[in-house]
């Protein structure tokens, strides 16, 4: 299928967007990061197509859906989403040392989808469960969560690096990243955007289950971890609204929370539960 | 600026709840409690696991209630923790948030213009009346609460913006305390139950699952017919009941139930949830009659009525069907009654060859499980016709609308607290030699960025007043 042969071509076209942002940094060359930014531009457009594409295809099938149903089509999604959030956070800051932490965890995503072989890529006709005008409104504002969380997590990552930075060092690598307030702001941005997103998406999903299952909560492993990730994210906006907490903390608070939508995500298919369809 | 509440009483209960500290601990540990109830099985699941617990973890779990967690007593303090934590600190921070959202600053301020950029004042040209004139009017038509003062030839001005947004948070809270309320609402005055329906046949009790009693509706509900559709590759595309409700007897309502599209009726909600196959009455059995000219008959036998054997020699019928017995597959339970004497009963099964394999041998020797038992009679099981059910999940919560409400206002109140800001506005007109200095300034309790902003369009605008470009 057309798509899936793009999708996979996508993966190494953001590989090559990492390596020109590293490259970049390292040798202190803005052409590199220049060619990063085209090469993002250019895997995320291509990867708009191909998810358009696949939307037409499985109507074509006879087995006409939004494509995020299974496994392999959210982990494209959330790429995409990535890809496009960071676009535009590269666009607001005009700074591209951003490129370097976040293109790799597109590719990651990405080269999970294409290659590993636990996932399915073929278009898969809904099953009852997920036959719902919710379904699109429910994955859309989870992933756009947990695509600003990822974003969130790379932001804390420069920031402790950046700590690192001083004038001894003289390291050109952590010079280039932004400085310790810009990231700490950004960070705290996209944790409030993402937890507005997880918030809709918890939300969304809880109406759902009211009209598939009959009840709002079930306590299902995927529910009990998204309130996890939930709660933590609810404690660092407290730490800092309230009590003022800023950087070093925020940035580690929001290394815990990502790693919490991490297992959300993927470590809840160990567990039994509801949402088996995600697999 | 006034003290909080918590320092005004020596009350240590009010200190220990109005404390954030206590909110982050609290979350903090319903997050690690949650990962616990995610690990360990609970409720269907535990059964299995609490087999491979030794005695004295198994008694530790179960006083702990860590096999239905979430609805553990100590699990349900600690969310009451929550609420009171989050009621206690709302109080205690009102006093000094209506102070900041009543507060009247005087309009000739001049803090806000300390290090004022260059870009933020300009010279207007014209009569003293006309420029006071023009720049009321431009304020009133963007801010609340304009105040004015004069002192001598020069005009103040302040104005404000989002000042409601100082109560985001008090709706943030009132909303986790509403979605709180409405599941104790459901779980006192709702209910959650289940039924399966035979294809054809009507129910007026449901299986409550808490305490697995039944529950007595105050009408029947049929299933008039159930069908599942497949796609090609095999999986499920749709279940369907067609449902017929009746009050007394008499047909009321006649519904398609789908997943995903809930009926309603009465109060009470259906789902879909899941549907089987159980034995019908109707069964197809071979009965062989080997004597010097040996018969076999195909027969079709409802269960429970009593049939003729093809040879006349009594009369027998079907006492019990089984989908499963004792994983062998289908069964039926036969009785001959012969003209003269005591009836025989025995079982025969659809798979008799696997059957006589997997029987143990005592067993096997007994009569009980030979189809020949009744001589010269020999019985097969062709099969028994299978019936549908429809597995409906069946509820009633009216806390349902106040989880909702609840959730509505977590969006407003976190959209209010995370992008509204409370932005106040001075814009003085001071009298030069030149002619008149406006400036304009301001402060925001969040967004800086958001004022900046704020300040270049009006500035823009003011200009615009004066026929300056910005």
């Amino acid at each position: 299928m057309l798509n899936s042969i793009i999708l996979s071509y996508t993966t190494f076209v953001y590989f090559a967007a990492f390596m020109f942002y590293l490259l970049g940094m390292v040798m202190n060359r803005e052409v590199f990061a220049r060619i990063g930014t085209f090469a993002s531009l250019i895997g995320l457009l291509a990867q708009t197509v191909a998810i358009i594409l696949r939307w037409i295809e499985s109507y074509s099938m006879g087995a006409g859906h939004a494509p995020f149903s299974n496994l392999y089509e959210s982990l494209v999604f959330f790429a995409w989403t990535l890809m496009l959030l960071y676009m535009i956070v590269e666009w607001r800051t005009k700074n591209r040392t951003f490129g370097t932490f976040v293109t790799p965890l597109a590719f990651l995503a990405m080269a999970y989808a294409s290659f590993s072989p636990d996932i399915n890529s073929h278009i898969q006709p809904l099953i009852p469960a997920l036959k719902s005008n919710w379904l699109i409104s429910h994955v859309i504002t989870c992933f756009f969560g947990y695509a600003t969380f990822a974003l969130s997590f790379g932001l804390s990552v420069m920031y402790l690096l950046k700590r690192l930075d001083s004038e001894e060092r003289n390291n050109i690598f952590l010079k280039l990243i932004p400085g310790l307030g810009i990231l700490d702001d950004l960070n705290y941005q996209m944790i409030v955007v993402g937890f507005l997103m997880l918030t809709l998406g918890i939300i969304t999903g809880a109406v759902w289950a009211h009209s598939a299952w009959g009840t709002y909560w079930s306590w299902d492993p995927k529910e009990t971890w998204s309130l996890i990730t939930w709660l933590i994210y609810a404690s660092v906006i407290h730490s800092r609204m309230v009590r003022g907490w800023k950087g070093k903390r925020i940035a580690i608070l929001a290394i815990v929370g990502f790693a919490c939508v991490l297992f959300t995500y993927f470590g809840v298919n160990y567990l039994a539960g509801l949402h088996s369809y995600a697999k | 600026m006034t003290k909080p509440k918590s320092q005004d009483r020596s009350n240590v209960i009010w200190g220990f709840f109005s404390s954030v500290k206590l909110t982050i601990v609290v979350l903090i540990i319903l997050a690690i409690v949650s990962i616990l109830g995610t690990l360990v099985p609970q409720e269907q699941g535990a059964a299995e696991f609490a087999r491979r617990l030794n005695p004295a973890m198994l008694r530790i779990f179960t006083s702990l209630d860590l096999f239905d967690m979430y609805h553990a007593i100590w699990f349900r303090v600690l969310i009451g923790c929550l609420a009171m934590n989050l009621i206690i600190c709302s109080i205690d921070r009102f006093r000094a948030t209506w102070k900041r959202f009543s507060a009247k600053p005087e309009p000739d301020r001049t803090k806000p213009f300390d290090h004022l950029p260059s870009q933020q004042s300009f010279l207007a040209q014209g009569t003293p009346e006309e420029t006071v004139n023009k720049v009321n009017r431009l304020l009133k038509s963007r801010y609340k609460k304009i105040r004015k003062k004069e002192v001598g030839a020069n005009r103040f001005f302040y104005g404000e913006r989002g000042s409601h947004s100082h109560f985001g948070v008090y709706l943030v809270h009132l909303s986790v305390l509403l979605i709180l309320t409405g599941s104790l609402v459901g779980s006192f005055f709702g209910f959650d139950a289940y039924v399966n329906i035979l294809e054809g046949e009507q129910i007026d009790s449901v299986m409550l699952r808490k305490t697995m009693k039944p529950l007595k509706l105050a009408f029947h509900v049929r299933c008039d017919k159930f069908t599942v559709d497949f796609y090609e590759n095999g999986s499920p595309k749709e279940y369907r009941s067609d449902l017929s409700f009746l009050v007394k007897g008499k047909k009321v309502d006649k519904k398609s139930l789908l997943v995903n599209h809930p009926v309603e009726f009465l109060g009470i909600t259906f789902y879909q949830a899941n549907y089987g196959s159980v034995p019908g009455k109707t069964v197809h059995l071979k009965v062989s009659r080997s004597t010097a000219e040996p018969t076999v008959t195909d027969m079709k036998v409802e269960a429970g009525k009593s049939i003729a054997l093809p040879g006349g020699d009594g009369k027998f019928k079907v006492i019990d069907v089984r989908g499963d017995i004792m994983k062998m597959g289908q069964a039926a339970l036969i009785s001959v009654q012969p003209n003269q004497g005591n009836p025989v009963d025995f079982w025969v099964f659809k798979q008799g060859e696997m059957a006589r394999k997997m029987l143990p041998g005592p067993m096997l020797k007994s009569p009980k499980f030979d189809p020949s038992a009744f001589k010269p009679y020999t019985f097969f099981l062709d099969g028994l016709e299978t019936k549908f059910y429809t597995g409906l999940q069946v509820n009633r919560d009216p806390g349902v609308s106040i989880v909702w409400i609840g959730c509505f206002f977590m969006i407003a109140g976190l959209f209010v607290t995370f992008f509204l800001s409370h932005k106040r506005i001075w814009v003085h007109l001071l009298k030069t030699d030149q002619g008149v200095e406006i400036r304009a300034a301001g402060t925001a309790n969040k967004n800086p960025v958001g004022l900046q902003r704020e300040l270049e369009h009006l500035i823009n605008d003011l200009k615009g007043l004066f026929g300056k470009k910005g």
